[in-house]
């Protein structure tokens, strides 16, 4: 089956964030494919290119990192909650003369229609809140 | 707890995060989930790090696998929080 995941929460604030991305590597280790993953609200914070975290401290970073190298998984973030959290590409920071993108790479900055894209093309979109 | 109101005997209700604490046995919360009748499921490890072990009787415990397993299951999931 195909999966799409909408994770709504902070990974900085409770753990739905680092369950959501073990979910996904899970359905992944299940035979299934994933989509997209869409972050919204808070979610987007998963982005942060520049967070630096305790050495003993787990970060979902990395498991996102995996889930787009090596399955090719969709991270895409909502622009207008990703602006307001301050996670901005090139070409944002660029627009908004920013000093510099906040994004990692990995993460593809996109609208809700990518959001309305995935419900359509996935057999199961998960939700993953606060 | 809204979900009381909306959810079914035929429907799944995974308690996860903060949530688990309605998987304790003997309280107002557990009991309302109970008498919906709905199989209830608690995720282990957020159980674990609650320290909620005291679980309802109708309350199975499952991990990430289970948790996918369910949503091969039903088609749809509904999301509070």
């Amino acid at each position: 089956m195909i999966y799409s995941l909408l994770v709504l929460s902070s990974p900085f604030s409770g753990h739905c964030s680092r369950s959501a991305a073990q979910f996904a590597h899970c359905v992944i280790a299940r035979g299934h494919t994933i989509h997209r993953i869409f972050f919204l609200d808070a979610g987007t914070l998963a982005s942060a290119a520049s967070s630096v975290s305790a050495q003993d401290e787990d970060t979902s970073l990395r498991s996102w990192s995996e889930l787009a190298g090596q399955h090719g998984v969709d991270l895409a973030i909502c622009i207008t909650s990703a602006l307001k959290h301050g996670m901005l590409d090139q070409v944002e920071a660029d627009r908004h003369e920013r000093p510099c993108a906040t994004i990692n790479p990995l993460f593809t900055v996109s609208g809700l229609g990518q959001l309305v894209d995935a419900c359509a093309s996935s057999d199961r979109l998960i939700t993953f809140g606060g | 707890m809204d979900c009381v109101n909306i959810i079914a005997k035929d429907d799944a209700l995974v308690l996860m995060g903060d949530g688990v604490y309605a998987a304790l046995a003997d309280t107002d919360a557990s009991k309302a989930l109970q008498d919906t009748d709905a199989k209830l499921y608690v995720m282990a490890a957020d159980a674990l790090a609650a320290g909620v072990k005291n679980l309802a009787v109708a309350v199975s415990c499952i991990d990430m696998d289970g948790l996918v397993a369910l949503t091969e299951t039903f088609p749809r999931q509904q999301a509070w929080y």
